[in-house]
């Protein structure tokens, strides 16, 4: 089964079209990076995988869930279980600490203190922030805070991972540092991870390189 | 109001400040300005309508009947009882071939009779003219061109001379569903006459309504029928126009004067008279319009929250302005005009609205002068000009205080784009300095202290109570910011929700518009807490007074006695009558008389109580006389009501020399005891005094003592067969009747603090609408976390119950203090009363029940609506 399975999805906002007909699919643990300009539709086309907009016509599945028959409180879930996203801009919640941003989504999901906490403590010393973990976000440097981001988005064990320039906002030493962290962490936990970059450095890390222009996936597969 | 369009080309650079920071903002968020808008404009409501109300309320007091010749110029009346009708001849005498005219009326309260059942409730006052004087008048003016109070035409046919006509007005035919030649049996004084509707009189077109509860007779025929032959109550004087100018009406008026003050009666302008009268329920209404300003005070702290919320949005578009050349100047500048703007606009929306409010406050306060002061008759609520302007520069000023702080901390925004970063973190730094809070409550303590200031004649306003409500009221509101790290613990309480977690995280990271929000919601529920406290204290004070003053088995009373301002009485004959009915062992009876003691209204009691020292009046003492037994007053002291001994810094041993119609009398205090029952004073003397000084042997009330073993039910009965027009009760119906009244009494207060509490919960959702407009990028956060929209809702109302909480917390403490300030404060000097202090647990318990259930379901609709915003992030 695959990590995630796009068919002919269009998307438009008014008269313009986004989104014109993109189909991709990632296998299991594949990482592919999705490169194009602004404007582009990368971001409207993660939006549409993550569940946050619905297409217009066409299919997502996601491990073989197609997206189209959920409801809001099924799309939820799938955000909640299934796939996670790391931002440009990191958004972690800016009253939470760094172990309570990380613990979140797992509230969320209703796990226990005890799980909760066995998964939160290994994933913050996976990202290398034991030492920071009561920190408040605005204490974190910009490299800190996308460690913390990525750790809050393995937390619930994802299938997949989109990350919307997830370098974009660092310098690039702390950017080559978190697309290796990205890069082992996919391989170890077997995680697919769609990346939409501007940065030819991403590509590195990944299998698979797409182009996006006006809607469409250069040498799009049928 | 000119508002720049967005289209037009803006001319100065306030015009561009104006059009980008305001205008567009206004546009893009027309549901949050027109909410704003809508707060002030709640709360000029209020104001204008209470004031409004006010006025109606106590407008019809006199106008009709004070000058029921038209337009009197003077008032001559007695300081106690009536004239003599031959007081008339002295007047001509005295003003000589002087053009006067005298128009004497006699004045008498009674009720219609409807059988046994309820004769009370259904005051009426009788007016007497001199139909001959009026027509007489009436040729005259309409020779010199000028219309009066009712024509001849409507005044004269079937009526004079007819000892049994009346004329009443349409609003008296409507609702006693009577029209002309209809018959109506009524009681005036201690007689029941059987009187035939002459007409209906038309409401005159430029003056105020005739009063509902008026019935107009020939003068003589209202002295024959109510037995008060050869008596008028007072004389109106008119100089005729054209013909008494300048000197002639000054020297007129000179002679009157002279002649009445050697003969110690009171010649007033009609002005001047209904000044006096209204002067009596003054603290009142004054308590009523400072407890309308509260709305507007609440919603001052609702649009400085906006206002400062606003400023923390726009601070990265202020730096901009500020790193382009913008000065602090024209930034504080832009910002005041926005509150002035909205104060305008709310202030004109307000006066439409308050207009509308005032027809329905106005019928509450009117009842409560009724039974606490003296006879009103509600006008219709008119939009006085000065009124609305007052009203619309009051919510003027109070949007641009509520304005200058947000202002001011926009002009302090540094020119660095910098800035944006921490945009979220919030102004007004002053409301986070809670231990300020614990100074202000320390001037509040202090100015409790001082003393009411007096004006002339008796009337006091308690400046330091105010201010010291004012100063813990803003005490409250900046100390409980401090309550928000504790509350925030107690709802993140533990490791289990999510979104009670992360709400709680939002509430250790409280910013102004949290502390605005809470700080308004803590001024409503304070100062409804706080009379909630003045209330339960009222009642428990009322309870235990009535407990110990009613006594007797049985109550008798002439009609109308539930009013004050009401005269009637039974005859001598009638209650020696009555209390020889089988089963009654004795009663202690009480005659009322009205004076003018120092330019105010009082009343003298003559009492006579029951032999029996175990079975009489019990008072309630403030200052017990050394003597207190049924012989007490026989010695002829006299016992003070608390209002009169405040009011005229009055205590036992002092002289009093009392107005009465035998002449001055004096007496020396001996007692002052507690009276809730009226604020006008009350002075009580033996009714052997009594009668000598009024020549007067009626009484107004009995109670009366059954004899051992008798049922004062069937004793009841055998009074209501004997005398059916009199209000008779049971001991347990008196204190049921007391006790709604003073329900009654604070129906239109409970109306004013429903409505503060109401904006202060819609300022919450405001408020949490605008933060969640602020954290759309967090919301999308949430969202792309698996957070469902009824999560994101919860989370809201667990922020908003957090803010109420500190809102509520504050109030309840604040309100003790508040309690003790109109219960020790302005109470005992507005009013002359001493209560017992008592916290209505059971009410605290459900505002606090009502205001979170109620804020918990306004944040959660507000998170659930929001919950889907669409984020700012840009691809």
């Amino acid at each position: 089964m695959k990590a995630l399975q796009v068919s002919r999805v269009t998307k438009s906002y008014g008269s313009t079209e986004v989104l014109r007909g993109v189909s991709l699919s990632l296998e299991p643990g594949e990482r592919v990076a999705l490169m194009g300009p602004s404007g582009s539709g990368k971001s409207t086309l993660l939006n549409c995988i993550g569940g946050i907009d619905r297409p217009d016509t066409g299919t997502i599945e996601i491990s073989g869930v197609a997206l189209g028959g959920l409801d809001e409180d099924g799309l939820c879930r799938v955000r909640r279980e299934t796939v996670s996203t790391v931002f440009q801009f990191f958004h972690l919640l800016p009253t939470l600490s760094v172990r309570e941003n990380v613990e979140f989504p797992l509230q969320l999901q209703g796990l226990s203190v005890k799980e909760r906490d066995a998964r939160v403590d290994g994933l913050i010393e996976e990202v290398g922030l034991s030492h920071r973990a009561s920190a408040m976000p605005h204490e974190l440097s910009g490299g800190e805070m996308q460690r913390v981001a990525i750790a809050r988005a393995l937390a619930i064990e994802p299938r997949l991972i989109l990350a919307d320039e997830p370098t974009g906002n660092l310098d690039s030493a702390t950017g080559e540092a978190i697309l290796d962290l990205l890069a082992s962490l996919s391989e170890r936990h077997g995680i697919a991870m769609l990346v939409v970059t501007h940065s030819p450095q991403v590509t590195r890390i990944c299998r698979r390189t797409l182009e996006m222009r006006d809607g469409l996936l250069l040498g799009q597969e049928e | 109001m000119s508002v720049p369009s967005p289209s037009s080309r803006p001319a100065s650079i306030g015009g561009v400040l104006w059009s980008r920071l305001i205008w567009r903002h206004w546009k893009r968020e027309p549901a949050l300005t027109a909410t704003l808008a809508g707060i002030l404009a709640l709360g000029v409501a209020v104001f204008l309508a209470v004031r409004l109300a006010n006025k109606a309320a106590v407008s019809g007091f006199g106008l009709f009947t004070e000058s029921i010749s038209g337009e009197s110029d003077l008032l001559l009346r007695p300081r106690s009882g009536f004239f003599e009708t031959s007081v008339l001849r002295d007047l001509r005498e005295i003003s000589g071939k002087r053009p006067v005219d005298f128009f004497p009326v006699l004045e008498l309260s009674g009720a219609v009779q409807t059988g046994a059942e309820k004769p009370d409730g259904d005051l009426l006052r009788f007016v007497g003219v001199d139909l001959v004087a009026i027509g007489n008048a009436i040729g005259q003016s309409e020779e010199a061109g000028e219309g009066v109070g009712f024509s001849a035409e409507e005044g004269e046919p079937g009526l004079l001379g007819v000892t049994d006509a009346c004329l009443v007005g349409e609003a008296f035919a409507r609702a006693r569903g009577v029209a002309k030649d209809d018959r109506l049996r009524v009681w005036i004084n201690d007689r029941v006459a059987d009187l035939r509707i002459a007409g209906i009189l038309p409401d005159p077109a430029n003056r105020p309504a005739i009063p509902e509860n008026l019935v107009l007779m020939d003068l003589p025929a209202l002295q024959k029928v109510s037995g008060e032959t050869g008596r008028i109550s007072r004389i109106e004087i008119r100089f005729p126009e054209g013909k008494a100018e300048g000197g002639i009406r000054a020297a007129a008026s000179e002679g009157l004067a002279a002649w009445a003050q050697e003969r110690g009666h009171l010649l007033e302008t009609p002005e001047d008279r209904k000044a006096s009268v209204t002067r009596m329920s003054a603290a009142f209404r004054l308590n009523l319009t400072i407890l309308s300003g509260l709305a507007l005070l609440v919603g001052i702290y609702l649009i400085m929250q906006a206002m400062e919320a606003a400023v923390t949005k726009r601070r990265g578009e202020i730096a901009i302005l500020r790193s382009l050349g913008v000065t602090p100047d024209q930034i504080r500048r832009t910002w005041l005009t926005e509150a002035a703007v909205l104060g305008l606009v709310g202030g004109v929306l307000g006066i439409v609205l308050g207009r509308l409010l005032a027809e329905g406050l106005v019928g509450g306060i009117a009842a409560t002068v009724n039974t606490l002061y003296y006879e009103t008759t509600t006008d219709a609520v008119r939009l006085h000009p000065g009124e609305a302007a007052f009203s619309l520069v009051f919510g003027l000023i109070a949007s641009l205080v509520a304005g200058w702080i947000p202002a001011r901390e926009a002009a302090l925004t540094p020119p660095s784009q910098a800035l944006r970063q921490g945009a979220q973190g919030g102004g007004l730094v002053w409301l986070r300095r809670w231990p300020v809070g614990l100074v202000l409550f320390a001037a509040a303590v202090g100015v409790a202290r001082l003393p009411a200031l007096t004006f002339g004649e008796g009337t006091n306003f308690p400046l330091g109570g105010y201010l010291a409500a004012l100063l813990a009221v803003l005490g409250a509101s900046v100390f409980l910011g401090g309550l928000f790290p504790p509350f925030a613990r107690l709802i993140g309480w533990g490791r289990g929700e999510a979104m009670r977690r992360y709400a709680a995280s939002r509430l250790r990271a409280v910013g102004g518009r949290h502390r605005l929000t809470a700080a308004g919601l803590s001024v409503a529920i304070g100062m409804s807490a706080a009379m909630a406290i003045l209330v339960a204290s009222f009642e428990k004070t009322l309870t235990s007074w009535i407990g110990q003053l009613l006594k007797a088995d049985l109550y008798v009373a002439a009609p109308g006695s539930a009013s004050v301002a009401n005269g009637n009485r039974l005859a001598e004959v009638d209650w020696r009558a009555l209390l020889s009915l089988p089963g009654i062992d004795g009663a202690d009876t009480l005659q009322r008389h009205a004076v003018t003691y120092e330019g105010r209204e009082l009343l003298i009691g003559g009492a006579a109580y029951h032999d029996d020292p175990s079975r009489h009046l019990q008072l309630l003492w403030i200052e017990a006389p050394a003597v207190i037994g049924p012989d007490a007053l026989e010695t002829g002291g006299a016992w003070v009501s608390e209002p009169f001994a405040r009011r005229y810094a009055k205590r036992s041993g002092d002289r009093l020399t009392l107005p009465t119609p035998s002449g001055p009398r004096e007496v020396t205090i001996e007692g002052v005891y507690a009276d809730y029952g009226n604020e006008a004073g009350t002075v009580l003397v033996s009714r052997r005094l009594a009668e000598e000084w009024f020549d007067d042997r009626s009484v107004s009330n009995l109670a009366i003592y059954t004899s051992p073993g008798v049922d004062p039910e069937a004793v009841l009965e055998s009074i209501r067969g004997r005398f059916p027009a009199l209000v008779t009760r049971t001991n347990e119906k008196l204190r049921e009747e007391s006790i709604r009244i003073f329900h009654q009494t604070f129906a239109v207060t409970y109306a004013l603090e429903a409505i503060a509490v109401v904006i202060a919960v819609a300022g919450l959702g405001l408020a949490l609408a605008g933060l969640l407009l602020e954290r759309r990028n967090e919301l999308a956060t949430l969202r792309a976390l698996g957070a469902t929209r009824r999560d994101i809702a919860r989370a809201a109302m667990w922020e908003g119950l957090g803010i109420a909480l500190a809102g509520l917390a504050g109030g309840l403490a604040v309100s003790f203090f508040l309690g003790w300030i109109l219960i020790g404060v302005i109470n005992p000097q507005s009013f002359g009363w001493t209560l017992r202090y008592a916290v209505p647990w059971g009410m605290f318990v459900f505002l606090s029940g009502v205001t979170l259930a109620t804020a918990a379901l306004v944040a959660w609709t507000v998170g659930y609506r929001n919950a889907n915003l669409k984020s700012d992030r840009e691809e």
